[in-house]
Formats: structure tokens, sequence, C-alpha cells
């Protein structure tokens, strides 16, 4: 049985790693093997860096030729690492000064999912609702441009995403009855090029002749408005806080939509288009070519802001270009990306709300049971709002043809309230408890291998607490990935058997990455910093305090040599030349 | 100019469908354009006189920051709170029993800017920095109150008397869960 592939682009050098996937089809696989599963055990800390913010640390840091670029959460400040020095040392540091505000408008806490290179600059969203560049070189400011008014209870959290000489960024605030949307904007100039809503009529989705959905109830004439009652299409939030990826051959860039507003659905009958589904548009000009809607009419929060990973896999014996895609609601989907076909959809994990999947129509079917009415609680409804995996991204190597996936084992009991729009405050109304699908003692996380042309799970670890990290996969044989109550791991992509491990200082809900630096050592970096969706855990013992710090792994702890400081040599005495310790 | 304030209330009042909405006319200040809750407030005796932080050159705060919930905390009240709470949406920044989401835990004792009564109706009427918005446009006096009375009513109340000892961090045990910790409550 042949294996998955994906496109690279735009990787060029394995040492460098310059987007939050590594690449523009989300896969998160590294080519690098200097540290491999037969070395792996002497993995010890080279160096780390604190940047301060307590909020939740989700993003991977990058890394081009000899500097790392770090950003932190609110308040958003960058900073380039000179990894051409001992312990990395701070080459700038730029303040971009977000409002305040941005913190109490932010739903999951004040975190910032990625950050991206292209260009000669750094490009990042503002958690009040700007984008930012930055020159690489200087740390100055190029340009800042305003997406939207915070006030209003939008704010951006997700990763910008290069391709193509344009950023595309997303919105959230989709518990705050926000219009959601995505745009593109200008590398060079930060001007807006296109933008376009998850919710509201053909004009404002940009849905037009080229949109050519695979199924029949998708098609017609302005279904993000008359898939609402009057009046609730504009606050029906389809807000986009997940991942982008781009398919370079097609042109077509992929991203999901958050779940509808109010969360409470009775509020809302109707199917709710376009929240939580996916979208495939032109790069170019945001045109629509298809949808697809994983949760019609979602009544629990799921979303569908999960990566879409763009694989080639065979399915039923033919090679298809596909979407992987692994949804809050408990499905992972395997589309066809070029018409957005359900191939499979298989549950990862447990859930209890849908009795199976009906390919004929493309939808999946719900236990009534499991449907919310206000003021009635339902003790128990699997997988809770944050689905048995959130954003945190997975990876795919194509040496075992394996998916590998932070996920949850948790449940949650529901009392919905009828809600009211009030700007700028939560447009929610739905009050949950979450707890283990294995009762009290029970595990809320594990760590999946999926495989995706079978649709079943090759291996699973079970975690105590929820995986909210990303995972990495490389040549050497190893994926990585943290849990939330602070281990990072280093597993056998083939067997899923835990070779190294290490403790750090906060739970750990960031992405880890790997590059070869300056000195042509192979590192591993993962941020320590819990917080986000992660904190629904916070009561529970043993849930880690928050944190700030990036970790940097090499063998041995090795790193680069020399130092920097010409304060080590005494006052009044001449540096000598060629002394030790002089050189770097 | 005479109906902005009213325009405000009613906008929010007709979206508060299944909540309380009785007692939600809110008349404008003659040629202010303000409603009395912003005028009676402004003026120096109200809440506003209250000062959020030490006072210049070591004196006490006395006074308004030591007044007492004019409409007590009976039961009464803090229902008609509890009410407002939910169709305020601040359950939903704060969490329905108030342990914090969003926005920073109000059961707990430990306070940004004080949990006397006069302190949590400031921090209700005149918004705080980090995205907690001002109702006190919106809201009449007597609704701030109820408001006020429910969040006392939630585990972290101060006495009146010790607003000032418990900005000192002298009169409760404390907690440091408010140091940029915000438990999830929704996502
Ligand atoms: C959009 C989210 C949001 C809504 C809605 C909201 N709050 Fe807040 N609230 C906050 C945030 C965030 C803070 C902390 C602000 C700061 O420190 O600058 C806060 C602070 C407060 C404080 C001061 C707490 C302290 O430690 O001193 C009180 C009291 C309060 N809110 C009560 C309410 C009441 C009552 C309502 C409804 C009428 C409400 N809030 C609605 C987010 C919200």
């Amino acid at each position: 049985m042949p294996h998955g592939t994906f496109n690279p682009a735009p990787r060029k050098s394995s040492g460098d790693w310059t987007s939050q996937a590594g690449d523009f089809a989300n896969s998160r696989y590294s080519e690098l093997s200097d540290i491999n599963e037969k070395n792996v055990d002497q993995l010890k800390v080279a160096w780390t860096f604190s940047d301060g913010a307590l909020y939740g640390h989700e993003g991977a840091p990058l890394v081009q030729g000899d500097t790392m670029y770090v950003v932190s959460p609110f308040p958003n400040r960058s900073y380039a690492l000179d990894l051409t020095k001992p312990g990395a040392p701070i080459k700038w540091m730029y303040s971009p000064n977000p409002s305040p505000m941005a913190i109490g408008k932010a739903c999951c806490d004040a975190v910032l999912r990625g950050w991206a290179i292209g260009d000669g600059k750094l490009v990042y969203s503002l958690l009040d609702a700007h984008v930012v560049a930055v020159d690489l070189k200087t740390g100055k400011e190029v340009w800042r441009t305003e997406m939207a008014d915070v006030s209003k209870g939008v704010t951006m959290t997700s990763s910008a995403f290069i391709a193509d000489g344009k950023v595309f960024v997303g919105n959230s605030g989709g518990e705050l009855g926000v219009s959601g949307w995505a745009a593109a904007l200008d590398l060079a100039t930060g001007k807006e090029l296109w933008r376009a809503y998850s919710v509201g009529d053909d004009e404002h989705t940009l849905i037009g002749d080229r949109y050519k959905p695979f199924y029949p109830h998708l098609k017609g004439e302005d279904l993000g408005l008359k898939t609402w009652p009057k009046g609730m299409a504009q606050h029906g939030a389809g807000a986009v806080w997940g991942f982008f990826s781009y398919d370079p051959e097609t042109n077509l860039i992929f991203y999901g939509t958050s779940n509808p507003g109010p969360r409470v659905p009775v509020q809302r009958p109707g199917d709710n288009l376009f929240s939580s589904a996916v979208f495939a548009r032109d790069a170019d000009t945001g045109e629509a070519v298809w949808a697809y809607q994983f949760t019609p009419h979602d009544q629990w929060d799921y979303d569908g802001v999960n990566e879409m990973m763009l694989l080639d896999l065979p399915i039923n014996g033919k090679m298809r270009k596909t979407i992987v895609h692994f949804d809050r609601n408990t499905y992972a989907y395997v589309l066809d990306r070029e018409t957005g076909e359900v191939l499979k959809a298989d549950n990862f994990a447990y859930q209890n709300w849908s009795t199976g999947f009906d390919y004929e129509t493309g939808r999946p079917i719900v236990d009534p049971a499991m449907e919310p009415k206000p003021e009635k609680t339902l003790d128990r409804i699997c997988p809770p709002d944050i689905g048995q995996k959130d954003w945190e991204p997975p990876a795919y190597s194509p040496q075992t043809g394996l998916v590998y996936l932070g996920a949850f084992n948790i449940c949650m009991k529901l009392t919905n309230h009828k809600v009211s729009y009030i700007a700028g405050t939560p447009y929610d109304g739905m009050e949950m408890e979450r707890f283990s699908v294995d009762g009290p003692d029970g595990d809320w996380g594990q760590f999946i291998a999926w495989d995706p042309i079978e649709g079943h799970a090759a291996w699973r670890i079970p975690e105590k607490f929820m995986v909210m990290s990303g995972a990495l996969a490389t040549a050497g044989h190893l994926v990585f990935y943290g849990t939330s109550d602070g281990w990072f791991r280093a597993v056998d992509a083939r067997n899923g058997k835990v070779l190294w491990q290490q403790k750090l200082s906060s739970g750990i809900i960031g992405q880890p990455m790997t590059y070869r630096g300056p000195d042509g050592v192979q590192y591993i970096a993962i941020a320590s910093g819990v917080g986000g969706a992660a904190g629904v855990q916070a009561g529970r013992d043993g849930y880690p305090p928050r944190g700030s710090t990036l970790y940097v792994f090499s063998l041995n702890g090795k790193q680069v040599e020399g130092t920097h400081s010409s304060a080590a040599h005494p006052e009044g005495e001449a540096p000598q030349q060629g002394a030790p310790g002089s050189r770097g | 100019m005479m109906r902005t304030a009213g325009i405000i209330a009613v906008a929010i009042a007709s979206a508060a469908f299944g909540a309380a909405t009785t007692g939600w006319a809110v008349h404008t200040g003659r040629g202010t354009g303000l409603s009395p809750a912003v005028l009676s407030n402004t003026g120096y005796d109200g809440p506003a006189a209250v000062p959020l932080g030490d006072l210049a050159g070591g004196a006490v705060p006395r006074g308004p920051i030591e007044m007492k919930n004019p409409l007590g905390s009976g039961p009464g009240v803090i229902a008609e709170g509890k009410k407002m709470f939910n169709a305020m949406n601040c359950s939903g920044c704060h969490g329905y029993t108030g342990g914090g989401g969003m926005g920073p835990p109000l059961n707990d004792g430990y306070w940004r800017y004080g949990g006397a009564p006069a302190q949590v109706y400031k921090s209700i009427f005149e918004g705080r920095p980090q995205g907690m918005p001002a109702w006190g446009v919106a809201l009449p006096p007597e609704e701030i109150w109820q408001l006020t009375a429910f969040v006392e009513s939630l585990g972290g109340s101060v006495k009146p008397g010790q607003a000032y000892d418990s900005r000192l961090g002298d009169d409760h045990e404390g907690s440091t869960s408010k140091a940029g910790s915000p438990i999830l409550e929704g996502q």
C-alpha cells in the first residue's frame, strides 16, 4: 500500500522554518534527521528565552538564516534572537502597543497562534485587530493595517499566512457575535486586497460564477443569508481563527470558519451557512470556488476552524488530491480538495452527538437527544464545545503515512440560556462543565497516530491532561508533542514508544519546530506557557501555573560556542586577538 | 442631542428579550444629552467621586468610598441583579457564578479596583481599560446597584467600611488568581 505524499513548497532549505507549519500544505514535517530515534535520548536544553508575557503561548518560533523570530502573546512584542551567539541574545525587540481593551474581548485568553516571514518582513496580527509588518533586519515597523474595531468584540489571534506576495489573515470573536471574515493584504504595503465574509449575501461572501460546491444543499443564491432567520445573519460569526493552507498548483487557499452566533441554536433555526465550514477560495480575488459545512446548524460550538492538511492520498485505489481535516466535532474528514466532496468521515475519538455519517447528502446524522434546549440541562455531550481536538495542528510523516495529532477525551454538561446581542459582549449563552469521557479519574487527553487512508488510529498514547500542542514529525523517525501539564515528549513515529521526555516549567500549548542553526546543528524548539482553552482544566490537580519560556534543545545541549560579551575582558586591558572565548 | 442616551438604552433593551426589561426608561438630563445616571455620578457626591488610586499626599480616602448599597443586599435585590447579570451578558465574561473567564473572577476577594459596594459600582459604571465595558450610559443607577448587590453576593464582598484597608491588601486572605489567569468559561 503506497503512502500519501504532499507538496513541500515553498520550503527551499531544510534548515529554515519560515512559517508555522513549515510549508503551504500544513504538514509540519521536517527532513532533518541528525536527531533521530537512536540518539534522541541525549536531547538536552541548549538555551531558553523568556518573553515575560503570561498568556498562553501558542505559536512556533520561526528561523531564517542566522536569526530566530518570536512573538509574545499580548502585548504582542516581537523579538529577533541572534543564533550565531551563545544563548541567542536579543538583536532587536519591537513593541506594537496594542490596545489593552483587547484583553477582555478575547474569548479564550490573549493568545497569538503564530506569525509569518516573507519578503524581508515579519508579519503578524495584533490582539486588537490590526496587522503589522516589521523589518527583519532592523525591527522597525514597515506597515500597520487596521482590520476592525476591537470595541465591537473583534480580536485577532490566528497566525498570519504568507503565500504569493500576499498575507492572509482572519478574525476571532465567534463568541461575541462578530461578522467572520478572511482577508488578503498586499505583503509589500499592507493594503487590503479582498475580504470575504463567512456569513451574509453572495456579495459579502464573494460567491459568484466560480462557486461550484459538491453538494446540492450548498448551491443557491445568498445561502449565507437565507439559511438564517431574518436579522440574525449580521451577528452570525463564522470567524476565521485557524490556520490557512495554500495549493500553488490551483492557486487556492483553504481555511475553516467558526461556530455560528449566538451559540444558542434555538435562536437561529437553519443551517447557518457558512459557519462551521471550509472555504476554498482563489488566492488572488478571494472568490469562493467551493465550500463544505462540517456541522450544519452547529449546536455545540464545534466550529470548523481546525487546519486543512493538503495531502495526496490513495483512496479506494485511486490517487486523490485531498484535504485531511480533524474537526472539533470528532470526525476525521478526507475531502477532495478540488471539489469539496467528502471521501471519508471517521470518528477519531469518542463522540455521542452524531449516530453516523450520510455520504449521500454529505451531512452528519444528529442524535436528537443531544440537541440543547434553553434552560434544560444535558448531562453528558461528547465532545464539549472545544471538541476532541481543538486548533492544535497535527503533523504528517511521509515515512509512515500517518498523521499525528494532539487530542482530548472529554465531554460536557450543558445548559443553554437565551442571549441578546450587545456589541462588545459575549453572544454566547452556553453554561458548561467539562469532564473526562471516563469519569472523575479519567484521562482528559490523548495523542493519536491516524492512518488517513484506512480511517483508523494506528496507535494512541493516553494522556492525563489535554494535548493542546501542535505536533512535529521529522525524518529522524520522530514525532514531538507537549502536554498541557508540561511534558515535552519525543516518540517513535512508527509505534508511539516514548523515547525521550522532559517536564518543562509550564504547560505546553505551543507548536514544536526544528531548524538547523548557522553552526550546522539541528535544534528543536517549543514554547512552554499554558493558557488558552487548556484553561478548562484549571481546577484539576497538577494543572501548571502560567509561564513564558521558549526552550531550545539539541543533542547533549550543544550550542554555539564563544562569548559575545566584551565585558568579559578586565577593564583597561585590550582584548587579545585569538584568545579563547573571543570568537563570538 | 437630547436622544443619545435614550437611543442606546432602547437598543439594549430591545435586544434583551426574555430578560427582565422593566424599569428601562432612561430620561435624558435637560440640555446635556446625558442621562441622570451620568449626571448624578459626575457630581461630587456620587460614586464617581471615589478615587480609583490612592490619594496624593497620603490622606486616607473617606466618605463616598464607604457608602453602603442604597438598595441593601436583600434577596429581592440580589435576584434582580442576577437577572441583569445574565441579561447584560456579564455572565459571558465573568462566568455564570462569577468564577471568571474573559473577565476576572468576581467571587474571590481579590479585586483590581476594589470590592466595596461603591468601588464595584464604579467599575460597572465607568468600565475598566482591559475590556470591561462602561455601563453608566446604558443603565440607570438603580440597576447598577442591583448588579452591585449581586456581585457582592458572589463570595468576595468587601464591607463598605473596609474599602480602604482592603485596597492595601490588609483584610482578605486574597488570591492571585486575577494576576492574568482567566479560567476559561467558554471558547
Ligand atoms: C466583554 C467582557 C466583559 C463584560 C461583558 C463585562 N465585564 Fe466586567 N470586566 C471585564 C474585564 C476584562 C475586567 C477587568 C478590566 C481591567 O482590569 O481593566 C472586568 C472588570 C470588572 C469588575 C472589576 C473587578 C475588579 O477586580 O476590580 C467588575 C465589578 C465587573 N467587571 C463587573 C461586571 C458586570 C456587573 C458586568 C455586566 C453589567 C460586566 N462586568 C460585564 C470583562 C467584562
